[in-house]
């Protein structure tokens, strides 16, 4: 048994609308699963119905080897980590730990020395006998780790955990959640709004828009081999520069639409006489010199970090430029930007599909 | 005249003003007719000395010949089965009303409202509506209770001593019941919905959530509903007048309604008065814990 959850041809509907459309999906054991997507692409919707939360309307759901479908929640052996952790307000950190021991009629002083292990793993020890209201943002959100991890389930469920938090503290609870998954071993579906943290947490990445899976893999297969224009927009930060392009009729070079039409020779056959997109990561782009091959843009504006610099430009659609360091070049001024052939992604203008 | 103009423009003093009138307005028309009850229960009072304030001081005389008279303790007795009765059934009810219309079918809400008629309704109304109801010869509730086989004979439920007092709880917790139902939806409308799915998550049945989250968050709003219970139960009179009138034989004598037979129909002031220190008394202790449920409610 190597898969922990498997979906297959998954569906569910609301009424008329269609929130997951034929979902195929195979979480190996042990894996940290992230499901991300802009809100309203069905992650949540997915998470949920693994959980039993909703149920699916067709499909076949099938965890720990046992099909799931119309299984209620608590007899799923998932624990789940809401994201507003619904913490239990009338009870301290201790009970809310404890709850689901009790409620199958686990002893006390049993309960007691579960608690006070996993508090020892969370950094909790000293505040179990605290309330929620007196905690803090990052300590309630321990507590509900902490109230998953103490029941050992078949897999953790993670619903935009770290949300309400502050962004230093995201930083560090994305460090702590993946070494914690790491320490137990645990099979993890993490859903998230936020590539980034899909991108550093995961070993297996599912994007997702309008209730289908747009793309899976490991996270830097995604952003190199992105399958369509979606996905190689959705990871990554700054985001993919899109250029519409034509290639030449002999498939020999590439028409840029910006400005004023701009041919650059990429040195490589391409699909002669077709629309394309053309796709380049800011990272990607550097400045030519002024004999090389590369293409001319307007400089509108300039930030930098100190450890980057970002050049937007005053071309239809604007192209970023992330170069690492700073730059000598000021807003106003015209550049040659270059990239390297191996870098760039073309998609098919009309079906948004990757060509390569 | 300027200082007070003053006091007024540039905001100094004005919110003595502003603490000042309603506790004016408090003490006149709330205070003073306290102190005045408890006065007048250490004194004897009767027709002529009533316009006067100095009258004979008799210390604790008037406590110690109400406790003598035979019918006290009975009708003690009755306002303990009263309050008791009529909030243990409104509240039950009340309670499960409101986990009916908290599964929210459609309409749920509408109907919900519409259960607010009855309280809104006059005290003497209501109980004439029930005077029909309970009828012994013609009344609907008879003859439901014959139909179903549940009694043989008519009751009469307002001239039987073993009735009167249930046929006027019987009133009020329909009287009630709505308003207990209000408050306690609007708790349960209070508790998280993700708490429920974290329970369910972790283990919990319909049941075990019931009692380990539903019944706890609930706590300060039950609270709250039964300490206000206990001081509108103990105001309930119009009840009393239009289906009893505290009889037969002081049988559904309460002491709210015995107070204000003493005093006016008796024209035995002290012992009226002495009757609503008593009640005072009880009426304080409800709302000290009334104010520290609300005080005490569980937030997140």
């Amino acid at each position: 048994m190597t898969h922990q959850i498997e979906l297959s041809a998954v569906n569910k509907y609301y009424g008329a609308y269609h929130a997951l459309k034929d979902i195929d999906l195979s979480i190996r054991k042990g894996s940290f699963v992230a499901l991300v997507g802009p809100s309203g692409c069905g992650k949540s919707t997915l998470l949920r119905s693994l959980a039993g939360l909703e149920t699916i309307s067709s499909g076949d759901l099938v965890i720990a080897g046992k099909r799931m479908n119309g299984v209620p929640p608590r007899k799923r052996d998932l624990a789940m980590v809401f994201q507003s952790y619904a913490l239990y307000p009338h009870m301290t950190v201790e009970q809310n730990l404890t709850y689901s021991l009790k409620i199958n009629g686990v002893r006390k002083a049993e309960r007691q020395r579960a608690a006070a292990d996993v508090a020892a793993i969370t950094g909790l020890s000293n505040l179990l006998h605290r309330y929620p209201r007196e905690l803090s943002g990052g300590q309630r959100q321990r507590v509900a780790m902490s109230r998953a991890i103490i029941r050992n389930p078949q897999a953790f469920l993670f619903d935009e955990p770290l949300s309400n938090l502050d962004a230093a503290l995201r930083v560090h609870m994305r460090k702590e959640i993946r070494a914690l998954h790491d320490r137990l071993g645990a099979t993890s579906v993490y859903v998230t709004h936020d590539q980034v943290e899909a991108m550093t947490m995961a070993d297996h990445v599912v994007v997702m828009r309008n209730g289908i899976i747009e793309q899976q893999g490991k996270p830097l297969d995604l952003y190199d081999r992105p399958a369509n224009r979606f996905v190689a927009g959705f990871i990554g930060s700054p985001a993919m520069n899109f250029i519409p392009a034509r290639s030449t009729p002999d498939g020999r070079a590439l028409v840029l639409d910006i400005a004023d039409p701009q041919t650059v020779d990429l040195g490589c056959p391409l699909p002669a006489g077709r629309a394309l997109i053309v796709g380049i990561r800011p990272e990607h782009l550097t400045l030519a010199a002024a004999d090389a091959v590369g293409f001319k843009v307007d400089v509108a504006t300039v930030e930098t970090t100190g450890a980057a610099t970002f050049i937007t430009t005053a071309t239809t659609p604007e192209i970023v430029i992330a170069l690492n360091g700073r730059s000598v070049v000021t807003a106003g001024e015209t550049i040659r930007l270059t990239f390297a052939a191996s870098n760039v992604h073309l998609f098919d203008a009309e079906t948004e599909q990757s060509l390569k | 005249m300027k200082r007070v103009f003053s006091s007024v423009t540039d905001g100094r003093g004005f919110d003595l003003v502003l603490v000042g009138v309603p506790f004016t307005f408090l003490l006149a028309l709330a205070g003073l007719p306290l102190l005045y009850n408890i006065l007048m229960s250490f004194q004897e009072v009767d027709m002529f000395s009533l316009a006067s304030v100095i009258r004979p001081f008799v210390g604790f005389k008037n406590y110690v010949d109400l406790f003598t008279e035979p019918e006290t303790i009975s009708i003690l007795k009755n306002t303990v089965i009263f309050v008791v009765g009529s909030i243990a059934g409104q509240f039950l009810v009340g309670f499960s009303l409101a986990l009916f219309f908290w599964i929210n079918f459609p309409g749920a809400s509408w109907l919900r409202g519409l259960f607010l008629v009855s309280w809104v309704m006059p005290g003497l109304v209501v109980g004439a509506i029930w005077n029909w109801i309970l009828s012994g010869d013609f009344g609907v509730l008879n003859f439901l209770l014959q139909q179903t086989g549940l009694v043989g004979g008519n009751i009469f439920w307002r001239s039987d001593p073993n009735f009167s007092l249930w046929a006027v709880i019987l009133a009020n917790i329909w009287l009630g019941t709505s308003f207990n139902m209000i408050l306690l939806a609007t708790g349960l409308a209070a508790i998280p919905a993700d708490l429920y799915e974290a329970a369910e998550m972790d283990g919990a049945n319909a049941w075990q959530r019931f009692w380990t989250i539903t019944l706890p968050m609930m706590r300060s709003t039950i609270g709250a509903i039964i300490a206000l219970g206990l001081i509108f139960t103990l105001q309930q009179f119009d009840l009393f007048a239009a289906i009893t009138d505290g009889g037969p034989n002081n049988s559904s004598n309460v002491a709210q309604y015995w107070a204000w037979d003493l005093s006016f129909r008796q024209y035995d002031f002290g012992k009226g008065a002495t009757i609503s220190v008593i009640m005072t008394v009880f009426v304080m202790f409800a709302a000290t814990v009334y104010v520290r449920s609300t005080r005490h409610e569980v937030r997140g």
